[in-house]
């Protein structure tokens, strides 16, 4: 009789996203707080303690994939659920219980690999730090949230694939061939943890790296594109600058990022046409990666005033900035002689934390500070004052983390290539350790800072969620109130 | 009222899951491996009993909705 | 053609299969030549796997993440040569499974220290780093003196080593556990182990065989196996 077809209301899976958000905050405490002590521990050695679990070379992975895996990756998780069903107008794929096992199958992937580092069980690769068995657990995890993600997506009731699933779907996709291709290895049993990677010297160092810059290419950069993209516009109240910078955005940032892990080998072992094909690759990067940041920036047209009241879309924006002086950054370092001096110094300890501290835990920031009170149905935040603190705390320590640690980068650089008048090197090694003790002892202050921003947030938040909720008002027939817990 | 194919799956995953934890414990060259094994069989455990639990959460809760409208 | 872009927009499938294509041509042209250009790899005389001491050590190296702190690299650079010694050649690292390059120097590169510091020299800067050089920032690793080695799956080790590339004779795994006997005891008859594996440094006098052992006796090998001053080394080719 009639083609008009009552369609419910999508009944979205939230529950799985505040999960997500709040493990996100407890895991960015945790991977600042052990940030803070293993910068105590450079500046005053004697922290270390003497004990085996408490040693800089134990905490130091516990640090890095605490703030990537355990912090990205649960915003990263959080927010692409979100994202993936509003976009898309469709419920999570695959039901609550897969999406049950998403979160607690990666909460135990952490906390796993955190034990077995501070146990003394390691690859000796950088952020692949995990042993075999927890390597494919990871696996399984990553599978069923490939699944979950690209069915939902699948299940779309929007024709177009809006531009944030594209970054999400590519982080998805890379992160899985990266994993496997740089933890193939042989362990010394079933039944032993400890393995040996499957290929050795120059190959493994090149498949590290490959694996290693794009785990910045794509987990880091890529999957936060996708928040750039979702919360940016609708925080602001604009759609995004251009259709068309998406697209050349998205197909350069992927196909060039691949080519960029060669530039942690320059000088070194690494054949000299693949250390240049990487620099070149590297320097090309600059193009799409301020595309995106242009992007991002513009789509704040009309709506610059939204800065002074909303203080979550002023850290996006701010994550936004400091995306583009990182990416700036990156490719100069990635000049060979430019390399020569910064490699193997603090300035490339900087570089990361002005793209992990500016970049990825800002546009983390933003994003929770949009989402709490949404997720909750709260008003607004418990306090915007707060969430101001917390902003101008944090931006101070940046400062001082990347600051002291450019100053200490270029004055080590400096110092082990420095002659005297006879042709001699004017410094032996200690010397240069000396040298730099300040500028860690400010990179410290510069950590406490941002782990203060980080406490307020987590306060502001708690106070959120216990405010009145507005949701009590309107009546919620009780199936659709069930579904979303 | 039906099982979900959801809860099917992820729970046939946590009886795979629970099977291998106890085998890597039990035969557990070293700490991490013995840790890691007994660590897998507790999360196939309680993650299977919250699926469970879920399961009849939600019969009872139906149920307690149709004698509302009865 | 020109293909709208609508059309992949519209298509997961299809963004997917564009997605994986794009992302594998870098690694692909950058990782496999790596494997198959036979100058990749330096043809040297004097690389030879690790002894099964020395094997150990590099785990307990790997354990206990020194390579978040000191570089196994010199790059070819004028400063480092003098500091460190002649640059590293991809030959000096063919067995090394991982490898420990690394990427920051909190402390100074180990590529070459085999050699340059005596045993007990290693043994008290690895006990109290700074009683050796007060500016250290390095942590006490007295603990690896107190713990025993543990040499119960020693061959299962060299096995999963020769399984990905090491060339391990089924001699030396057969002597697997004498020959770390032997390298910990300076008053042993060091000649057959010398003989499977030449330039190994004995450390210890025997008795309880520690995990400080197994270390010293990696540290001190890094960078000794090349000989550099050999003439059949001089064309080292590329």
């Amino acid at each position: 009789m009639s083609d008009v077809v009552y369609r419910k209301p999508v009944q979205y899976n939230d529950a799985v996203v505040k999960k997500f958000v709040i493990a996100t905050m407890f895991w960015g405490v945790v991977a600042f707080l052990v940030g803070v002590v293993i910068a105590s521990q450079l500046a005053w050695p004697s922290l270390n303690l003497g004990l085996s679990f408490t040693n800089f070379g134990r905490l130091r992975p516990v640090h890095t994939s605490g703030a990537i895996f355990a912090f990205g990756g649960s915003a990263l998780f959080g927010t692409s659920f979100y994202i993936v069903q509003r976009t898309c107008r469709a419920r999570l794929f695959g039901g609550e219980a897969m999406a049950n096992f998403i979160f607690w199958g990666y909460q135990f992937f952490i906390v796993m690999a955190a034990l077995s580092y501070v146990m003394g069980y390691s690859q000796g690769q950088e952020y692949a730090e995990p042993e075999w068995h927890l390597d494919l657990w990871l696996t399984v995890v990553w599978v069923c949230y490939g699944i979950v993600f690209i069915g939902t997506v699948m299940m779309r009731e929007e024709p177009h694939i809006y531009v944030a699933n594209w970054f999400f779907m590519a982080f998805i996709l890379t992160i899985a061939v990266l994993h496997l291709g740089n933890n193939l290895a042989m362990p010394v049993s079933l039944f032993t943890a400890k393995s040996y990677n499957v290929a050795s010297g120059v190959q493994n160092a090149m498949i590290q790296w490959w694996y290693g810059h794009n785990a910045v290419g794509f987990f880091l950069t890529a999957g936060f594109l996708g928040m750039m993209y979702y919360f940016i516009p609708k925080a602001s109240g604009r759609p995004v600058y251009s259709y068309r910078i998406s697209i050349v955005h998205f197909w350069s940032l992927v196909f060039m990022y691949i080519w960029a892990g060669p530039h942690h080998l320059h000088w070194t072992a690494l054949p000299d046409w693949t250390q240049t094909l990487g620099m070149a690759f590297s320097i090309m990067l600059w193009m799409p990666s301020w595309g995106g940041m242009i992007n991002g920036i513009m789509t704040l047209s009309g709506a610059w005033d939204k800065l002074r009241t909303d203080p979550g879309l002023r850290f996006s924006v701010t994550a936004v900035g400091f995306y583009g002086m990182a990416t700036f950054e990156g490719p100069v370092m990635s000049i060979r002689d430019v390399n020569a001096l910064s490699h193997y110094t603090d300035w490339g300890i900087g570089h990361v934390h002005s793209g992990a501290l500016g970049w990825v835990a800002f546009i983390t920031f933003g994003a929770l500070y949009y989402l709490i009170p949404v997720l909750w149905k709260r008003e607004g935040l418990y306090s915007t004052k707060l969430a101001s603190w917390h902003f101008w705390i944090a931006t101070l320590g940046i400062v001082f983390y990347i600051t002291s640690m450019w100053v200490a980068g270029i004055m080590q650089g400096l110092m082990w290539r420095a002659y005297d008048a006879f042709g001699f090197l004017q410094y032996s090694f200690s010397e240069s350790v000396n040298a730099v003790h300040p500028y860690y002892v400010i990179r410290m202050l510069g950590g406490v800072l941002f782990l203060s921003g980080m406490l307020i947030m987590v306060y502001n938040m708690i106070m959120t969620v216990r405010s009145p909720s507005t949701a009590r008002r309107a009546a919620v027939p009780a199936d659709i109130a069930m579904a979303g817990v | 009222m039906e099982v979900e194919t959801s809860d099917v799956i992820v729970g046939v995953m946590m009886l795979i899951f629970g099977l291998v934890g106890l085998t890597l414990a039990s035969g557990a060259a070293d700490d991490e491996m013995y840790v890691f094994g007994l660590s897998l069989v507790g999360f196939a455990a309680i993650f299977g009993g919250g699926l469970i639990k879920r399961h009849f959460d939600k019969v009872e809760a139906r149920l307690r909705g149709e004698h509302h409208h009865v | 053609m020109f293909i709208r872009h609508e059309t992949i927009e519209k298509n997961a499938f299809l963004m997917l299969i564009l997605t994986l294509l794009v992302i594998s041509i870098g690694g692909i042209v950058e990782v496999i030549p790596l494997f198959t250009i036979e100058t990749t790899v330096e043809h040297v005389t004097g690389v030879r796997p690790y002894t099964p001491l020395e094997s150990r050590g590099r785990d307990i190296y790997v354990r206990e993440g020194c390579y978040t702190c000191h570089s196994q690299m010199i790059r070819a650079l004028r400063d480092e040569v003098e500091r460190y010694g002649h640059y590293s050649i991809a030959a000096e690292s063919m067995y090394d499974h991982p490898f420990q390059w690394g990427s920051k120097r909190i402390g100074p590169d180990l590529a070459r220290v085999g050699g340059k510091y005596s045993n007990d020299w290693h043994y008290a800067h690895l006990i109290n780093a700074q009683s050796v050089v007060p500016e250290s920032l390095m942590p006490h690793y007295a603990f690896l003196a107190d713990t025993r080695l543990d040499l119960d799956d020693l061959t299962k080790r060299l096995k999963a080593q020769r399984a990905v590339g090491v060339p391990y004779t089924d001699e030396q795994i057969a002597n697997a556990q004498a020959d770390a006997r032997t390298q910990t005891d300076t008053n042993a008859d060091q000649k057959a182990l010398l003989k499977r594996y030449p330039k190994a440094v004995a450390v210890g006098t025997g008795g309880t065989i520690t995990e400080m052992d197994a270390l010293i006796a990696y540290l001190q090998v890094l960078g000794t196996m090349v000989d550099f001053a050999d003439p059949a080394n001089e064309n080292l080719r590329q």
